[in-house]
């Protein structure tokens, strides 16, 4: 068993075996930096504890094709605060199946999404000056009309 | 619910001294009105804007009064989620950010664009689009599109530096000369500004984009050109093509001398090739492949009325001398001078059925009346095949 430690000082047990689908532990536990336990200062315990519900339900039902694209689709259900911390674990940790899940989650949220849309859901300041603005629209809208 | 919202807002900025703030709020630009309350309000309405339509449009209106109430500097906005950790899309790692884009549409890419200056940067990026620019064009894009596109990117530089001195004359130089002299840096930041916003006219995104609205058209072969005209059948012929987006087809001029080029429009996907050699379609193609073929090969063969037209690439098979018996055992045929072309997409008494090249010397045979047979190249792609047997006509040629 191997124990990991959240930023926020929370502990986790979770067997080897499964906390080796993060390549981040999987490289310490090589590197025998796990004698007692690992730290994990980028990740707060809420967010470790839904990952590591990810990697060990990946581990148990790895040939359930089925079951796993079901979880995964309930999985990335959650306010958009969250996700975009399990993101960062994922890239933190280094577990590709989860980083590829929530960026393609990611990605089909802002399919549908105007350019004002996008601004306001994902906090981002315009930072175009008008004119930069309106050529940009026009460059969109004569590539697609 | 969204006039409850509204009102919320209301009470609690008339009565903000009954709250306590929840956590802290962190912020670039400076507010007039208290910071805590709109903490308060935006951390809410965030993880309700996930969900609610009505709660975004509610957002929109909130971060674009900020923007107002703000001191002017273009700063993105962090914002508290409940764990007290911020995020913006802008702070996700490279990585991160790379694979949820990598995952947009080339629609998407270009919405994306317009969001800010470093989305901008990033949606351009020539590694995300040489990705789509595989995906749909690969197959029909080869060296020949490739130097038309240099070709196009050439031109229009011209055109936007003949345009740029036209329109100033004397006056013009003299004030490129004066800016030069005493205003180097404000002009510098200007055109560095401008390249930085506008397309990089030879940008990956910049050809993609080109080909998909068909202000680029770009050659390429259609096969039984003229809507399988009974004349063009089983060919292959060059042409100067342009997509049409709205049907998903494509529009195709075929040269022809001395007289205005033939259009065909609504020509599918499955009735375009890239060029097969590396040959414009007035030049003849050296064969290679001569010494090799015996009965049963699959071949194209370069034909042209007369030394005014292009030439178009025909498929045939390679048969049996007359003399032969056709069984494969006793056939002697790939030792002789003579190689038969068969045109079976013809009936036997045809003109057309089949002609007969020399191994050793062949390059281009023919007559007036039959046309000139060019160069060949022996067909080893099962894909070549199954493609001109798709086309097969439907009841034999004369």
């Amino acid at each position: 068993m191997i124990v990991l430690n959240s930023s926020d000082g929370a502990t986790f047990e979770v067997e080897e075996s499964v906390a080796v689908q993060s390549q981040t532990i999987k490289h310490m536990i090589e590197d025998n930096c796990a004698d007692t336990s690992i730290p994990l200062p980028n990740v707060n315990g809420v967010t470790l504890a839904r990952v590591l519900e990810y990697i060990k339900k990946h581990a148990e039902a790895k040939d359930d094709e089925e079951g796993l694209k079901s979880f995964d689709a309930e999985f990335v259900k959650v306010d958009q605060a969250s996700l975009f911390e399990i993101i960062l674990a994922a890239n933190y940790l280094d577990i590709k199946g989860l980083l590829d899940l929530t960026c393609q989650t990611v990605a089909d949220q802002i399919k549908d999404l105007t350019v004002e849309e996008v601004r306001a859901i994902f906090n981002i300041m315009n930072d175009f000056t008008p004119e930069e603005e309106a050529k940009l629209r026009n460059d969109h809208a004569w590539a697609f009309e | 619910m969204l006039l409850f919202l509204i009102s919320c807002f209301s009470v609690i900025l008339v009565s903000k001294s009954f709250f306590r703030p929840f956590g802290t709020w962190k912020r670039d630009m400076r507010m007039q009105a208290s910071p805590w309350f709109l903490g308060e309000v935006s951390r809410f309405l965030i993880s309700w804007s996930a969900r609610s339509k009505a709660a975004r449009g509610f957002l929109h209106f909130l971060t674009s009064s900020l923007k107002k109430n703000g001191n002017g500097k273009a700063e993105n906005v962090m914002v508290e989620g409940l764990e007290g950790e911020e995020y913006t899309l802008l702070d996700l790692p490279d990585l991160a950010l790379e694979c949820i884009l990598e995952r947009l549409s080339p629609f998407q890419l270009c919405s994306m664009a317009a969001v800010c200056r470093s989305l901008s940067e990033r949606c351009s990026s020539d590694h995300l689009w040489e990705k789509h620019m595989k995906q749909k064009w690969g197959r029909l894009v080869g060296n020949a599109a490739y130097q038309q596109w240099q070709c196009y990117i050439a031109s229009r530089n011209r055109a936007k530096l003949q345009e740029s001195k036209r329109g100033k004359g004397l006056l013009g130089y003299f004030s490129i000369f004066s800016d030069k002299m005493w205003n180097n840096r404000s002009r510098e930041n200007e055109i560095v500004t401008e390249q930085r916003n506008s397309l990089p006219v030879d940008s990956v995104k910049a050809w993609y984009l080109a080909i998909e609205t068909g202000k680029l058209r770009f050659p390429a072969q259609v096969y039984n050109r003229e809507n399988g005209q009974v004349g063009f059948m089983l060919s292959c012929y060059d042409a100067e093509l342009s997509y049409d987006s709205s049907t998903d087809t494509f529009i195709a001029r075929y040269s022809a001398p001395g007289r205005r080029p033939t259009i065909e429009d609504n020509i599918e996907w499955n009735r375009i090739r890239a060029p097969a050699v590396d040959v414009p379609a007035h030049v003849l193609h050296v064969s290679d492949c001569l010494h090799d073929l015996k009965p049963g090969d699959h071949i194209e063969v370069q034909w042209r009325r007369n030394r005014d037209f292009p030439y178009g690439w025909w498929y045939g098979v390679v048969g049996h001398l007359e003399s032969c018996t056709g069984q494969e055992s006793h056939c002697q045929c790939h030792l002789n001078d003579s190689v038969v072309l068969e045109f079976k997409q013809y009936a036997p008494s045809s003109r057309w059925r089949q002609t007969i090249v020399n191994r050793r010397d062949h390059r281009e045979v023919g007559n007036g009346a039959d046309g000139f047979y060019g160069g060949i190249r022996k067909l080893c792609n099962e894909n070549e095949i199954s493609t001109w047997k798709s086309l097969w006509p439907t009841s034999t040629l004369e």
